[in-house]
């Protein structure tokens, strides 16, 4: 019950709940659960190119030949990349900061492998780097250093729209936002 | 104990289970506070909360509880997030770092919340940088009740001599430069000192006042860092190469 309760929203009375479930019931289930999580736990790594979760040295996305080579997106989690791959607009590469730059949690350029991140824009001839960081304030930080650092390497760079969302309306829209949507208007085609 | 309306901006917000999020802010009257915003990840009818949580924009907060950490009740904004690029941006953050570590919780300060208000008004306007957060540093030194004098000699208590040199010592101040530890710490003239109690930061005084602030903070900040510094040191490197 105790090893439960260290996932998210898991108090007592669900760790409970789920350690009754998976002994009375589904004794099964809590093998191939404890196996899953085991073998997870020793074989998941980063990917040696885009740093995001995976069994391989070098991830399926990265190794992926169909894919443009010539585009990386820049995001800060791996649950960035699960959401862009499932909205299906982008063929091109990732590379996952696991994290923002943020001085108050102790959190540099170093820690995040910014530089690394720069040689591999170099040495691959990358043409275009989007930079889809959150709109936050350490997420604009993060987009500004690293736009920043590859300003003279030749490589477009490019941030991600930020604007109201599909079905929003427009009244409950933050002040911010909106300024960004006005900013940010495209001409209709 | 229950605060309704209270000017504030948020210092850090990190994400908390689900939908939450645990802010620092640092509020006019209660100094600074952490709070929880329950749900405030979740979307609403295309706005969210936390899109208005976010550092440099000023907000009313209300937040309630008995507890080290309030719960924040109502938020709305009380102008608009001033859009901070670049350079400025990170000298922002900097400013955050030093709120974060310098000021205790429940410590209200509400001439520093002026300052602090004008510092980020000041950065988003893309002012002079340096002048503008030395001009903060050394209010916030004063607030913080470390202040020690620019004009006086800390030992003797007389005027400073333009020409000689001055050490900082933490406990009197400025203090005629002595043959003692002249080697290991930096030392300041008479006339770049009294420019600065003057508030003259730019010009030829820049380069020792950045220096002064930094040995000043030092004392305070401890043996930790200030993170914030590494953006513009891989900055600055960048530039050289």
């Amino acid at each position: 019950m105790e090893a439960l309760r260290c996932l998210p929203g898991v108090g007592p009375k669900s760790a409970q709940r789920m350690t009754l479930h998976l002994l009375e019931r589904d004794r099964e289930g809590a093998t191939l659960l404890a196996q899953a999580l085991q073998s997870a736990v020793d074989k998941v790594d980063h990917c040696t190119r885009c740093r995001n979760f995976t069994e391989l040295e070098v991830c399926e996305i990265c190794s992926d030949t169909r894919r443009e080579a010539s585009v990386i997106c820049v995001v800060e989690t791996p649950a960035d990349v699960l959401a862009v791959e499932q909205s299906g607009s982008y063929r091109g590469l990732y590379f996952v900061l696991m994290g923002h730059l943020s001085p108050i949690d102790g959190i540099g350029p170093e820690e995040l492998g910014l530089d690394k991140f720069q040689r591999r824009v170099v040495e691959e001839g990358v043409e275009e780097v989007i930079l889809a960081t959150n709109p936050t304030v350490e997420g604009e930080a993060t987009a500004y250093y690293l736009s920043d650092a590859l300003q003279n390497e030749g490589v477009r760079v490019s941030r991600i729209a930020h604007g109201v969302p599909l079905g929003g309306e427009l009244e409950y829209v933050d002040g911010s936002t909106l300024a960004h949507a006005f900013s940010g208007r495209r001409p209709v085609e | 104990m229950r605060v309704s309306l209270q000017p504030a901006y948020i210092l850090h917000g990190r994400p908390y289970r689900d939908s939450s999020l645990i802010l620092e802010a640092f509020t006019a009257e209660h100094g600074r506070i952490s709070l929880v915003a329950k749900g405030a990840r979740r979307r609403a009818r295309g706005g969210s909360t936390s899109a208005l949580l976010q550092p440099f924009t000023p907000l009313l907060l209300s937040f309630s509880g008995r507890s080290e950490l309030k719960t924040l009740t109502q938020v709305e904004p009380a102008g608009l997030a001033q859009a901070l690029r670049g350079q400025n941006l990170y000298s922002a953050l900097y400013v955050n770092e030093l709120l974060m570590r310098l000021l205790h919780k429940h410590d209200p300060h509400p001439r520093l919340f002026a300052d602090y208000t004008l510092v980020v008004e000041e950065l988003a306007a893309e002012a002079d940088v340096e002048v503008v957060l030395r001009r903060f540093e050394l209010g916030l030194l004063e607030q913080l009740g470390y202040s020690f004098s620019l004009c006086h000699d800390g030992h003797s208590g007389e005027g400073l001599d333009p020409e000689a040199w001055y050490q900082f010592h933490p406990d009197h101040g400025m203090v005629a430069s002595a043959g003692a530890y002249r080697t290991v710490q930096p030392a300041y003239r008479g006339d770049e000192l009294l420019a600065m109690s003057r508030g003259e930061f730019a010009g030829e005084n820049r380069l020792a006042a950045r220096r002064l602030m930094r040995q000043v903070l030092a004392v305070h900040l401890g043996d930790a860092p200030l993170r914030s510094r590494e953006l513009f040191r891989a900055r600055t490197r960048g530039k050289g190469e």
